[in-house]
Formats: C-alpha cells, sequence, structure tokens
C-alpha cells in the first residue's frame, strides 16, 4: 500500500472511530456513575417504574396512531400526484426541525384546557393538558414524521411493473397493496415506528409543557406519574446515581425493544415473503 | 383457445399518441412488434393490459370486449420488461401467486406442473435475485402461465439473454404455443427471435402500423429503411447520399438503382478483389471477426460498403487497395415512409 493510502485509511479510521467512541463513551460512563447502587434503587424505585410502565404504553400508543395516519399518507406521497404536494411533503418534516419546547408550547396554545380545541377533545373524554392524551400528542408530534418519511421511501422503492404483474395475475388493487405492496414496504414501515418510538421515548421539552404531571385515566389508572425522561429530568437534581440508574435502564430497556424487533423482523416477516397469500 | 383483436386502438402517453392501430393475433400464433424506441410497442401492450386507458378502439378477446374491465379481469398474461418477478417471493411462491389468489383448490399440483414444465425444480426455493436473467425468465413465463390467461403479452421477454438460453427459451414458446393454442403478442429488438417465433410481424413507428406481414413477405420487400436496418442491411444509402458522393465512381449507377428512400446492398452484391487496378477503386477501411466470418468495410469515396470475406483470414489488411463493384441484380431499391406516419 501507497503511504497516500495508509495515510488516507489511518485518518479515516481515526475519524470513524472518534464517532464511534462518541456513541458509546456516555452510556459507558452512564453505567459507570450509576454504579449497582443506582441500578437497583431505580429499579426498585415505585414511581420510576410507573414512569417507564406508562411511557411504554403511551409510546405504544402514540406508534399506533403514527403507523394508522402516517403510513397512508406516506403512500399518498410516494404514489400520487396532486396539487399542493410540494407543500404536504414540506409540512411533514416540520417537527423534525422545530425545537420540541416549542412543540409543546405550540400544542398547549392549541389544546389549553380553556381554549376550544381544549375544551372539544375533553368533551370527548380524551383531555390533553397534563393527561395521556397529551403525551401521545407530543410523541405523535415530534416522530409521525418519521413514520411518513420512511413509509414514503418504502412505498417508492416497490416497483410499478411489479404491482402490474400482480394485477394482470388476478390481483385487484387492494389484494396487489395487501399482497405485493405492503409486504416489500413492511421493513421501511418497521423501522420508522421504531424510530418513532424511540423518538418518543426520549422526548422532555414537549412533555414538560403540555403534559409534566398526568393521573393517567382508566383503563391506565394509576398513581399521579409522569413519562420515564421527565422522571429523571426530575430526579437529576435530587439523586444524581439514581438519575443515572434510571436513565441506564431506559437505555437498556430501548436496546431491548430494538433487539425484538430486529428479530421480528428477521423471522416474524415471513408473511412479507409470502405466507400471507401461500 | 381465442383471438386476440385489436380494433383502431388508441392511446396517450403524455404528449405521444398512439394509433390507430388494428391488427389480430389468431390462436396459436404469435405475433411480433417491432420498432424503434419511442415507436409505442411498450405503450400498445400496456394499453392492451389495461394499465393505459384507451382514448378509442376496442381489444377483444374471441369477439368479446375486454378493454372494459380493469386489468385483473383481463386475463392476459403480462410480462413487462424487467419481468416484474416478487421479489420477497421464492420460485415457487411466484409461481403459486395467481393460483393462490384464486383460490385454486389444485393450487399445489398445478404449480408443480409449471414448475416442471419450465425446468425451475431445482429453483423452486430459491429468491428471484438469487437466479440468473435466463432462470427469472423462465419463472415470470411459468408464472403468467399458471394464472390461465387467455392470451398472452410479452414485452421483451429474451432481452439480456446469451444465446444459449435464448434459444431455449425460443423452443419453449413455440412448444407452448402448440399446446396451449393462445395468441402471443411479443415486443423484441431481436430479428433471431422474431423470426424464430412469428406468423406475423407487426412494424410500428411513430404509434402507427408501417407493416403488417408474414417475416417471408416482409423479408421479400418491399423494404424500407427502417426494415432493411432490422433485417440486417449495413449498406443502405440514402438518396442524398448517393447523389452527393464524392469520388465514388458507383455512385451514379446506384442512383440510377435507388428508391424514394435510397438503396440497400446486400453484403452478397458487394463484388471485390484485391490491388486497384480496377475501373472502380476503394481501399480496406476495417476488419472485424464475426461469427459469420470476417465482415470487411471497404471504402469508395466518401461511401462505405460492409462485405464478407470467407475464409478463416481476411486476405487483406486494413488500407490495401482493392478494385469494386455491385451487382445491380442483388441491391433493393426502398419505399419511403409515408409523410403521414412521420409525425
Amino acid at each position: 500500500m501507497n503511504p497516500t493510502a495508509l495515510a488516507s485509511r489511518t485518518l479515516a479510521g481515526v475519524l470513524s472511530a472518534s464517532l464511534v467512541g462518541l456513541f458509546v463513551l456516555p452510556i459507558v460512563a452512564l453505567f459507570f456513575y450509576a454504579g449497582g447502587a443506582g441500578l437497583s434503587f431505580a429499579f426498585e424505585n415505585g414511581g420510576f417504574r410507573t414512569a417507564l410502565e406508562f411511557t411504554l404504553l403511551a409510546s405504544g400508543l402514540a406508534v399506533g396512531v403514527g403507523l394508522l395516519t402516517g403510513v397512508p399518507l406516506g403512500y399518498v406521497l410516494a404514489r400520487y400526484r396532486f396539487p399542493g404536494k410540494g407543500i404536504v411533503a414540506s409540512i411533514v418534516t416540520i417537527p423534525v426541525v422545530v425545537p420540541h419546547l416549542v412543540v409543546g408550547i405550540a400544542l398547549l396554545l392549541l389544546f389549553a384546557p380553556n381554549g376550544p380545541v381544549g375544551s372539544f377533545t375533553a368533551s370527548l373524554g380524551i383531555p390533553v393538558f397534563d393527561a395521556v392524551g397529551g403525551v401521545v400528542l407530543v410523541m405523535v408530534y415530534v416522530g409521525g414524521s418519521y413514520v411518513v418519511l420512511t413509509s414514503e421511501l418504502a412505498f417508492r422503492s416497490v416497483d410499478e411493473e411489479v404491482l402490474e404483474a400482480a394485477r394482470s395475475l388476478g390481483a385487484g388493487p387492494g389484494e396487489a397493496f395487501a399482497t405485493v405492496t405492503l409486504p416489500a414496504a413492511a421493513r421501511g414501515i418497521l423501522t420508522g415506528a421504531l424510530l418513532m418510538w424511540a423518538r418518543g421515548v426520549s422526548e422532555v421539552g414537549g412533555f414538560l409543557i403540555l403534559a409534566v404531571a398526568v393521573y393517567p385515566s382508566p383503563p391506565w389508572g394509576g398513581p399521579l406519574t409522569t413519562t420515564a425522561s421527565v422522571w429523571i429530568y426530575g430526579y437529576w437534581g435530587i439523586d444524581r446515581a439514581a438519575a443515572a440508574g434510571a436513565s441506564a435502564i431506559l437505555v437498556l430497556v430501548a436496546l431491548a425493544i430494538f433487539l425484538i424487533v430486529r428479530l421480528f423482523d428477521r423471522t416474524g416477516l415471513g408473511w412479507a415473503r409470502g405466507g400471507w397469500l401461500p | 383457445m381465442s383471438d386476440l383483436e385489436l380494433f383502431d386502438v388508441e392511446t396517450e402517453r403524455g404528449t405521444f399518441h398512439l394509433g390507430p392501430v388494428r391488427f389480430e393475433v389468431p390462436a396459436g400464433t404469435a405475433t411480433v412488434l417491432l420498432g424503434p424506441s419511442g415507436a409505442g410497442k411498450t405503450t400498445l401492450l400496456r394499453a392492451i393490459a389495461g394499465f393505459l386507458p384507451l382514448t378509442g378502439g376496442s381489444v377483444q378477446l374471441d369477439g368479446a370486449r375486454v378493454d372494459e374491465f380493469p386489468p385483473e379481469r383481463r386475463r392476459f398474461g403480462f410480462v413487462p420488461p424487467n419481468l416484474g418477478l416478487f421479489p420477497q417471493r421464492r420460485v415457487r411462491q411466484n409461481v403459486r401467486y395467481p393460483l393462490s389468489l384464486r383460490g385454486a383448490p389444485d393450487a399445489e399440483r398445478k404449480t408443480e406442473d409449471w414448475i416442471g414444465r419450465f425446468g425451475l425444480e431445482a429453483l423452486a426455493e430459491r429468491f428471484p435475485h438469487e437466479l440468473s436473467s435466463g432462470q427469472r425468465q423462465r419463472v415470470a413465463m411459468a408464472r403468467a402461465l399458471a394464472a390461465e390467461p387467455r392470451a398472452l403479452l410479452w414485452d421483451e421477454p429474451l432481452a439480456a439473454l446469451d444465446v444459449e438460453s435464448r434459444d431455449t427459451l425460443v423452443r419453449l414458446l413455440r412448444d407452448l404455443l402448440e399446446t396451449e393454442r393462445l395468441p402471443l403478442l411479443l415486443v423484441t429488438h431481436d430479428p433471431t427471435t422474431a423470426f424464430a417465433l412469428a406468423s406475423r410481424l407487426v412494424i410500428l413507428h411513430s404509434g402507427l402500423v408501417r407493416a403488417d406481414r408474414t417475416p417471408e413477405a416482409l423479408a421479400r420487400g418491399p423494404l424500407d429503411r427502417f426494415v432493411a436496418r432490422f433485417l440486417g442491411f449495413e449498406n443502405l444509402f440514402a438518396p442524398a447520399e448517393l447523389a452527393t458522393a464524392r469520388e465514388a465512381t458507383l455512385a451514379p449507377r446506384l442512383a440510377a438503382s435507388s428508391g424514394p428512400g435510397g438503396l440497400a446492398v446486400p453484403p452478397e452484391a458487394v463484388l471485390w478483389r484485391s490491388g486497384g487496378d480496377g475501373p472502380h477503386r476503394a481501399r480496406v477501411a476495417a476488419l472485424r471477426w464475426t461469427a459469420a466470418g470476417w465482415v470487411v468495410a471497404l471504402r469508395h469515396g466518401s461511401l462505405t460498403f460492409h462485405t464478407l470475406a470467407p475464409g478463416a483470414v481476411p486476405g487483406c489488411r486494413v488500407g490495401d487497395p482493392v478494385t469494386i463493384d455491385v451487382d445491380p441484380a442483388v441491391v433493393k431499391p426502398l419505399v419511403g415512409i409515408p409523410a403521414e406516419e412521420e409525425r
């Protein structure tokens, strides 16, 4: 290898390693700082466990809403031409660039309990301010874009000829979508859902403004709680080792869910390879 | 068994207008659609299959209109240029797809039957990306036939295949035409495939049918520039080219034989010998080896003639002077392209 190539490779290696190090070392520091005591305190702390359970429930609900609304929007953006499509596509990316504290303020202004929109949603049994609805709303707002964007990309990558072949083989538009388009886009949609979930779980700013203290109502009935991220933020001023321990547990939960989803992607998506229609 | 008939079919794709196009593909025969890029071949196939709306005319199978149905009810075995195989499905699942869709009770048996007929047994558990081009073509054909279509519409099914794979598939297709008795409308750029399969050749140009003939009738003429090129003529001279030829003593004689579309000079019409001592002189401009032998390019003034040199060695080198002549009995005058077809 000539000296120039060796220098280039070394430089690329050092730069790459520094970024990988930046990703990993803070996590290591977190576990190191928390230590066994911090981890066990956080794990045994009823308040944190409730907050964690609530976060998982709310984020699951938010991902459900995100898939229900984001996948059709991604499909429309990928497949259809219509006036204002560029504007809609730009609007979809707004939540990615708006600071999340601002998201909380904007949502609070719109869904204020004494305002017309907030009163209306409350009358439907979906209160937003300091309520489960507010937490889900923030999670959908900050993470919904990922589902739309990845779905759009996934649908766009499905070859038009493949769909035409399915139609000529006897599949109606709905059957072609269910047996060809959706399975082909499944992996992209799953990635979007995972990104949305991760974004929702890591959110703090929006919750601090709109839904910092939540009284979950049935079926999520329970004591006053908040999201895990807000609990950690609040506890940082009280017991840093406990906050670090809770953060480490949150990291472990996130990694576990990531691994489960990837495992599902490898095995559970068998239907996407034809199991749906033998 | 059914006949496919197109009655003044018209369609549009952007600013391109196709038609009116009228021809028939009888059951058990293949009609090959030919034409330069942009002539409308793929557009016509997609319109017949139902993926482009007709703006005029009708498509009929056995005398009944099918163009009012959506693609899934037309029962055409449509194979698009890139085959449209389902990438997530294995070969067996691809072939079984149309049978599963309609809940065929003997789907398993029929799937295995088509897999066997196309020699795909050893590949049945592979995904399309694990197959060669020829193998993918066979899967697409097996899948199209498993749908029990009433007619076949295949767009460049044999493109990008090596000669052996192509010949194998051509044999398969001929057998299928005999056994299934289906009409096959095929788009190809390959003359060998066209002549091996076609009962009729339909030539499209600028969205209109320029010719609809048997291969024999097409080869015997009258020829125009496109057909001559398709048939493999290399020595095509436009009238203006002959009229303004420089230092080409043969040009006046060729111009006299030329038709409105110019003149085609088959390689066997070019007579030549070494030594530039004859009345019409040329030089060897290039030599290239082909399966048919040495092709010699002879430069006669501003005109270039390609001809064949028999034997394993060409008997000349680039730059050698030669004497050249053209056998007037073998040259083919070309007809012009009607003005309304040049839109």
